[in-house]
């Protein structure tokens, strides 16, 4: 019975176990199919919404299609505009290019010539100007100015002119340092007279070329005055001192013969010509090449003492070369030794007269001479210029100007005025030759015009001179 | 709220590093470029003191067998031969005009023309000056021959006794404005009450100068002779103007032989060698005026 009941008792409870777990289970499956059903609400909600989202997507890939299609078309006509600005930039390109072809650089030439002499040579630059198109700008600055300011600037690889008028030596000098241009193709030596290019030459090659050149013949007077006193062009030395007696004796004359200063070189125009017609013309050349030396007995005694020292009493003192010639103009002095640049600078040429000291037959042709630096920014232009300058057309036109001698051979004598016509008559039969100082250079020169001027007012010193002035010669 | 107290000594490298760079760059480093190429030969060789002893054998720098006649004796003394006369007179001129223009009215407009020769550009005064005391032409060679010394109404520039001495009289003329200008300065400090007891004990006008005003312009006077004797050392353009040295080297000076040297022979060596010189010269007049300046 006891397990009877036992047994009733374990039924009972696993009934009541069954009937709980059903009872949970029922509760349980009921709350899931409620969540189940709110889950399908949901996902019917979902769906709704991707349904809107979906019409949406279509509505903004219309929109994009629509906006993809407008910016093709606007990418299109954006293409065609820059092809349309790109074609008028190529047409202003060509057309700036084409202004740049007539618009050519300013060239800029240096010479030492000023005033009269540099409104004599402006003619020949504008003239280029005219025949070129090549603007070109002048300026003034002596060549024993330029000596100490052009080595700087070559250093630092620039200079101050595309076309530089210089020293023939010193021209080679820089020429051989790679500071000038070579110009061997832009010239006709043969255009030229015979040596006119030695200064400028190393072996076969140029750098640069012969300008015009200048005769120092001697001693001018001016015709009118030498009427007025009866004097007359000496032909002998006799008669020269007799001249220069004769001169100081005319009231208001100062002294009989003027002499004119710049940095010296007037006095070595003179003293050169001295050199030359009482030592001869090889001495002149022995003197350069310094073969001879300056104390030596046909210098000092035949040239100085002989003959420079005694005469050196009727030369004023050094007046600066310019005043000096207003003076002599104005009568103030009888004589005046110069270059033959100077028929370009008085009021009357007609009234100017030329000798030589008696017994010379050697006369110093110095030639003014051009090159273009190896820093010139325009080279082409530099180049054209040169080719100019060299031509007898623009020699012509210098010599038109007069004070001028032509190099170039093309150039006749009719071209010149009737008193330079006659100045380049005074070199017929006579030896031409280089000047002494302008051939040497450098500290040479410096120390002769120096030493000049000293011999001038102090003519006792003369040993001291001499000895100076060959300390430095070649 | 503390504030950091600043003081100049502990800034000093801050305050004094934008002068001391400047002045490494561009003074000191050219100085001692050119100090090393004076020992260089023209190839670059280093060649000891033989430049210096070339430059020194050259008689225009220095001319000892010039000596006892006058010039040319060399750029050297031709400086010496400035200093010596040029200081005085234009330390002593400038003074007197200080003194007499003191407490005379208007003299503003009288000091004004005489310190144009202060601005007057160097080259332009060194053309005025060759023309000044040429023949016919200078009011100083008319002056002279008003007073009938033929001698000295002559070309002064043109001649080696002469050519000198006008370059240092016409820089008296240049220089005297600026003695005079600082001469002006120090009278205008001393206290009128020393004079007015100098006048009251019975002092004289020679006693009172000698006694008040001089001993007072002291710091002055060392001023005006620094000053003075570096720009007679270092003179350049008026002689480049007038004389260019000449005739037969009897006015070159130290600075246009450097001048020739570099720039017209292209000895750049012997140029750096003559700079040095100057720059010791130079040296020797500044360091004591310094060392005075800085006790003060």
């Amino acid at each position: 019975m006891k397990m009877a009941t036992t047994m009733e008792t374990v039924i009972t409870v696993l009934v009541l176990i069954a009937i709980i777990t059903s009872a949970g289970s029922l509760w349980y499956g009921l709350s899931v199919a409620g969540d189940i059903s709110k889950l399908t609400d949901s996902m019917a909600d979902l769906a709704g919404e991707m349904g809107d989202l979906a019409t949406s997507v279509s509505s903004v890939a219309t929109s994009v299609s629509e906006l993809a299609t407008a910016t093709a078309e606007n990418l299109a006509a954006i293409t065609g505009d820059l092809a349309d600005i790109t074609g008028d930039l190529s047409d202003i390109a060509d057309r700036v290019t084409e202004i740049e072809a007539t618009l050519t650089p300013t060239i800029t030439v240096i010479s030492g010539w000023a005033g009269a002499e540099m409104d004599a040579f402006l003619p020949v630059l504008e003239r280029f100007e005219t025949l070129s198109g090549i603007n070109v700008k002048y300026t003034q600055t002596r060549a024993e100015d330029l000596a100490p300011i052009l080595p700087a600037q070559f250093a630092a690889g620039t200079t101050p002119a595309d076309v530089i008028f210089m020293w023939g030596w010193w021209i080679e000098e820089k020429g051989q340092e790679g500071h000038a241009l070579e110009v061997t193709d832009l010239v006709d030596t043969t255009d030229f007279l015979p040596g006119a290019f030695d200064e400028v030459k190393v072996g076969n090659t140029i750098y640069g070329a012969p300008w015009t050149g200048k005769v120092k013949p001697g001693i001018w007077y001016r015709k009118s005055f030498f009427a007025a006193n009866g004097l007359t062009v000496p032909t002998t030395w006799a008669e020269f001192t007799t001249l220069l007696a004769d001169i100081a004796a005319i009231p208001g004359i100062i002294d009989p013969i003027a002499s004119g200063d710049g940095v010296g070189w007037p006095l070595s125009d003179i003293t050169e010509q001295f050199i030359i017609t009482y030592g001869g013309p090889q001495l002149q050349r022995d003197l350069i090449a310094g073969t001879v030396d300056w104390t030596s007995p046909q210098v000092k005694t035949t040239v100085f003492e002989e003959k420079l020292v005694p005469t050196l009493g009727n030369f004023s003192d050094p007046i600066e070369w310019t005043a000096a010639l207003d003076l002599w103009w104005e009568g103030d002095y009888g004589l005046y030794p110069m270059g033959s640049w100077i028929t370009g600078m008085v009021d009357d040429p007609t009234d100017l007269g030329v000798f030589s000291l008696p017994g010379n037959d050697g006369i110093v042709f110095a030639i003014d001479y051009f090159f273009i630096p190896a820093y010139t920014k325009h080279p082409e232009e530099a180049k054209e210029l040169f080719m100019f300058l060299a031509s007898d057309e623009a020699q012509r036109l210098q010599v038109r100007a007069g004070g001028h001698i032509a190099t170039n051979i093309d150039v006749s004598l009719d071209e010149y005025p009737a008193i330079d016509a006659m100045i380049a008559g005074l070199t017929t039969g006579k030896e031409t030759l280089l000047d002494l100082d302008d051939a040497i250079g450098g500290e040479f020169q410096q120390t002769f015009w120096d030493q000049l001027k000293l011999l001038w007012v102090s003519p006792g010193e003369l040993d001291n001179v001499l000895a100076a002035i060959e300390a430095v010669a070649p | 709220m503390g504030r950091k107290k600043i003081t100049a000594r502990k800034n000093f490298p801050l305050f004094f590093s934008p002068a001391i760079i400047l002045i490494l760059f561009l003074v000191v480093y050219p100085i001692l470029q050119t100090l090393f190429l004076s020992f260089l030969s023209s190839s670059g060789e280093f060649v000891g003191l033989s430049n210096y002893s070339e430059i020194l054998s050259r008689k225009d720098i220095l001319n000892v067998e010039g000596f006892p006649k006058w010039p040319p004796l060399g750029a050297l003394i031709h400086n010496t031969i400035w200093i010596l006369i040029h200081l005085p007179l234009s330390m002593f001129s400038g003074l007197a005009l200080a003194i007499t223009l003191k407490d005379v009215k208007g003299s503003s407009i009288v000091k004004s023309v005489i310190f144009l020769g202060m601005i007057t550009p160097m080259i332009v005064a060194g053309i005025m000056l060759r023309y000044t005391f040429t023949e016919r032409v200078g009011i100083v060679t008319a002056f002279f021959d008003v007073l009938g010394f033929e001698g000295l109404s002559k070309t002064w520039m043109a001649y080696p006794n002469t050519a000198l001495f006008a370059l240092i009289f016409g820089s008296v003329w240049l220089w005297t404005g600026f003695s005079m200008i600082v001469y002006s300065a120090g009278l205008a400090t001393i206290p009128k009450e020393y004079y007015e007891a100098a006048k009251i004990d019975g002092a004289g006008p020679f006693k009172t100068f000698r006694r008040i005003t001089f001993p007072l312009l002291r710091p002055l006077n060392i001023v005006v002779i620094t000053m003075t004797v570096l720009y007679d050392l270092k003179i350049f353009d008026i002689v480049w103007a007038a004389t260019y040295g000449g005739p037969g080297k009897a006015s070159t000076v130290l600075a246009f032989e450097m001048w020739l040297q570099a720039f017209y022979f292209f000895n750049f060596n012997g140029a750096a060698v003559i700079a040095t010189l100057l720059t010791l010269l130079t040296s020797v007049v500044t360091i004591p005026m310094i060392r005075y300046m800085v006790r003060r």
